[in-house]
């Protein structure tokens, strides 16, 4: 099956000016609109998400309430709740299997660091698995904090750059974060 | 008043037509194309897809096989609904020709059930 | 079985103000309970009598304590017992196979522990098995109840006891290529040390002495 013939899309090919804006600016603004979750509940998260989506906190007021049992019709996975060691290449096949542009939400303490259970079972934190767009803290997070992270995602997928935009985006990023203090250096209330 | 009132729905079949070729055709054009192994390979949930043999053995054959015969003994009893419907018209004709039908598409059957298709393991 | 356990937890090396080092736990010595028994035990263990005339040679002991009926069987005998018991004695199911690990008792450190219920005569008893570590073999249940098939694998998984006769003892819980066995009381718990700004707070497992 190697090698495939991959390509970008045309969007990605237009050059840097009004057009390359207003494409973003379109691009974005349909991407944002229905995201598509992937089911990816695992615990106590997955109750609060289904609550999301149920009548009182509604998710369809976005377009979200189809949760796509297959990862190939999904943009967005929402991982609720802790990961096994034994769930871990579950996980990365499933995010693996989905489309491109996808995103990430680590819902829940147990999705973003490992939560309560600092122990040889679970990953601490699914940033070791997938890429991560949004952390939402909780334990579990309610229905509105999830929506919140939504909207906070929609706003981010709005402003995303592409093409010659995002290659400048990408360099300004990583050079601000190899010219940033480690963790172990920051001085904070601990200290 | 003169033209065939077919002529619409030609228009709206080739109005359709001409939106798929050219949903397809866009897409193909200025669509992004990137792959990766686990796109490539079938949806089981996450694990790695079994079995693992060349290209023909990555779909169990069983599955085939149980829509197959679905369809087939699905399309018999569709044929026996007009039977249903005229009954009292057709009498004992009908009753004959339906059992020699129903008698054909058994002996697919018990072919089919003493040969092992109705297994699943 | 065990020594004497002074202190709960609390540093035993600086002063300990938390008042639960002074504590001692009495150590844990099972003897053999005396007839009659009480309740519907005796009538269980008279059954078990007359129909497994080798009773008194398979049962190592037998404990009555705060109302439940603890039969310790050899390992050798588990499968005549368990036979016997779910024929004749009407135990029908099995609520699966605990492990425990005790670790200072030399040559038996590795319990099986059964959970047995009688459905028609609303009956419940204990059947627990004591192995070496060095040689943690017992024989399968799964001939005698179907449902201990994923309960032995799972005792396996936790603990490193063998089951013979298992049609197929692998992990359930741990990912299959997992070294260790996380429940014996020598494995650790784990954890990472979590970074802050300037400080890091050391895993659960290090952050006291627990005793």
């Amino acid at each position: 099956m190697a090698p495939w013939r991959s390509r970008m899309g045309l969007e990605e090919k237009l050059p840097s000016g009004i057009v390359l804006t207003s494409v973003e600016k379109l691009a974005g603004y349909m991407r944002k609109n229905s995201l598509w979750p992937a089911t990816f509940g695992l615990a106590c998260c997955a109750i609060e998400m289904m609550a999301a989506g149920a009548g009182r906190y509604d998710l369809a007021r976005f377009g979200m309430e189809v949760f796509r049992a297959s990862p190939r019709q999904a943009d967005l996975m929402i991982v609720a709740g802790r990961v096994s060691n034994k769930m871990a290449p579950v996980l990365r096949q499933i995010y693996d299997q989905m489309a491109a542009p996808k995103w990430v939400i680590a819902m829940g303490a147990c999705a973003s660091s490992g939560g309560m259970f600092n122990n040889y079972a679970i990953v601490q934190g699914v940033d070791h698995v997938v890429p991560v767009d949004i952390y939402l803290p909780g334990c579990p997070p309610r229905p509105e904090m999830l929506m919140d992270a939504i909207l906070k995602l929609h706003d981010q997928i709005y402003a995303e750059k592409l093409g010659p935009n995002r290659e400048k985006v990408i360099k300004e990023v990583e050079l601000a974060a190899m010219n940033a203090l480690p963790i172990h250096q920051l001085k904070g209330l601990l200290a | 008043m003169n033209a065939n009132p077919y002529i619409p729905i030609l228009a709206i079949a080739a109005v359709g037509f001409g939106f798929a070729v050219f949903s397809i055709a866009a897409a193909a054009f200025t669509g992004p194309a990137r792959y990766n192994r686990a796109k490539m390979q079938a949806y089981e949930c996450g694990i790695e897809p079994s079995p693992q043999a060349a290209e023909g053995g990555r779909f169990p054959v069983k599955y085939f096989l149980t829509a197959m015969l679905f369809i087939i003994f699905d399309i018999e009893i569709v044929f026996l609904y007009p039977w249903a419907v005229t009954f009292d018209q057709l009498g004992l004709f009908g009753l004959v020709e339906m059992a020699i039908f129903i008698g054909t598409v058994f002996v697919a059957f018990a072919y089919v059930w003493r040969r092992g298709g109705l297994e699943w393991d | 079985m065990t020594q004497d356990q002074q202190g709960a937890f609390g540093a035993s090396s600086t002063g300990d103000t938390s008042g639960y080092g002074g504590l001692t736990q009495a150590a844990l010595n099972i003897g053999s309970s005396q007839r009659p028994f009480g309740g519907y035990f005796d009538q269980v263990a008279d059954d078990l009598e007359r129909a497994y005339p080798d009773f008194a040679d398979a049962i190592e002991r037998v404990v009555v304590d705060r109302g439940e009926l603890t039969l310790h069987i050899k390992a050798a005998r588990l499968v005549d017992v368990a036979l016997i018991l779910r024929d004749k004695l009407k135990f029908e199911m099995s609520m699966g196979v605990s492990g425990v690990h005790y670790p200072d008792d030399k040559d038996r450190e590795l319990h099986a522990v059964y959970h047995l219920l009688s459905i028609t005569n609303n009956q419940r008893i204990r059947l627990e098995v004591s192995v070496p570590d060095t040689n943690p073999h017992i024989p399968s249940l799964v001939e005698v109840w179907a449902g201990s098939n994923w309960n032995e694998r799972e005792t396996f998984d936790m603990f490193g006891i063998i089951f013979d006769g298992h049609p197929g003892l692998t992990r359930i819980l741990m990912p299959d290529d997992w070294q260790g066995h996380p429940q014996r009381k020598d494995y650790a718990l784990g954890g990472i040390g979590v970074e802050y700004k300037g400080a890091v707070i050391p895993p659960p497992s290090d952050r006291r002495s627990y005793k």
